[in-house]
């Protein structure tokens, strides 16, 4: 296998999911999905959180894309970083 | 609760384990674009039926692509990253959230595909949808399940029947893994066409390795 075969790969990953993202608001719902609906449908609420996060998906198109574009990046350099990390102490 | 995180935790770690032995360093910057392309897609949720809707899980499209262990990683790192920084899922419910998504789906994707591969030759192109649908569809029972232990530990003040939890969590998700096989064959057979070789159990697996 070859750098250039995983970098190509991953830029159509990336478009391929960006074309997702820009096409949000088109398919994404307001609806509840499965396991919320079923909850829902059963009268179970969620409990209180004890723990608040500090981001939410935010409430428009726009909260919505920056979230996603924000969960991208913190999930590319996390992954990114603790990977090669773990590679370098490898050959250390 | 805790259940989650005792059944969870050690094949992640041993996932961790495994992926640190086998993972080559060429595939690092694949695995972390795959998991924040997932990460994303799970945001976007697609109406399915009667007012409801359904987003991907993408366990199996990280197994097909990363392997098994790959695939865990992939899982556990966007599920902590859901929870931990933008709430979604609660800290309480993260270890049964690891357990069906980043255990028990891969798990099942990776079953799979494996048989589907090893009995079924020219049928390679089926394992991959079967596999998506599948795994979504053994997580939500997984889920329903543990919405029923709830209701019985809890004396029924909280959760739901199992009689309600499973044929609900089962119906809503079987078509719901259709949306799943859908998208996951799509991305997989696109890349088997313009990168053939990342692909661990994709369709051209056998000329990619020959």
């Amino acid at each position: 296998m070859n750098r250039k075969s995983y970098l190509k790969a991953g830029a159509v990953v990336m478009v391929l999911f960006a074309i997702g993202l820009v096409g949000y608001f088109a398919f994404s719902a307001a609806f509840p999905d499965g396991l919320e609906r079923v909850m829902d449908d059963n009268g179970m609420e969620e409990g209180e959180p004890f723990y608040v996060a500090p981001l939410s998906y935010g409430e428009d198109y726009w909260g919505a894309l920056m979230a996603g574009l924000v969960g991208f990046a913190i999930t590319f350099g996390l992954l990114y970083l603790y990977l090669k990390g773990m590679k370098a102490r490898e050959k250390a | 609760m805790g259940a989650g995180w005792a059944l969870a935790l050690p094949v992640i770690a041993l996932a961790v384990y495994k992926l640190r032995n086998n993972l080559h360093e060429r595939a690092v910057p694949f695995m972390a674009i795959l998991a924040a392309g997932i990460f994303v897609a799970q945001m976007l949720n697609f109406p399915v039926a009667a007012g409801t809707t359904g987003h991907l899980i993408g366990a199996t499209l990280a197994v097909a692509l990363l392997g098994l262990y790959g695939g865990v990683v992939v899982m556990t790192t966007i599920l902590v990253i859901q929870c931990l920084v933008f709430g979604d899922g609660g800290l309480t419910a993260l270890g049964l959230n690891l357990l069906n998504m980043a255990v028990v789906a891969p798990l099942v994707a990776y079953g799979v595909l494996r048989i589907t591969k090893k009995g079924l030759d020219n049928w390679n192109g089926l394992g991959v949808p079967l596999a998506a649908w599948a795994s979504v569809l053994t997580a939500a029972l997984v889920c329903g399940g543990q919405l029923a232990l709830s209701y019985s530990l809890s004396g029924g003040s909280y959760g739901i029947e199992a009689i309600l939890s499973l044929p609900a969590m089962g119906a809503y998700h079987a078509i719901i893994g259709v949306g799943e096989a859908i998208i996951t064959t799509g991305v997989v057979l696109f890349l088997s066409r313009v990168a053939p070789e990342t692909l661990e159990f994709g369709m051209r697996a056998k000329e990619a390795k020959a």
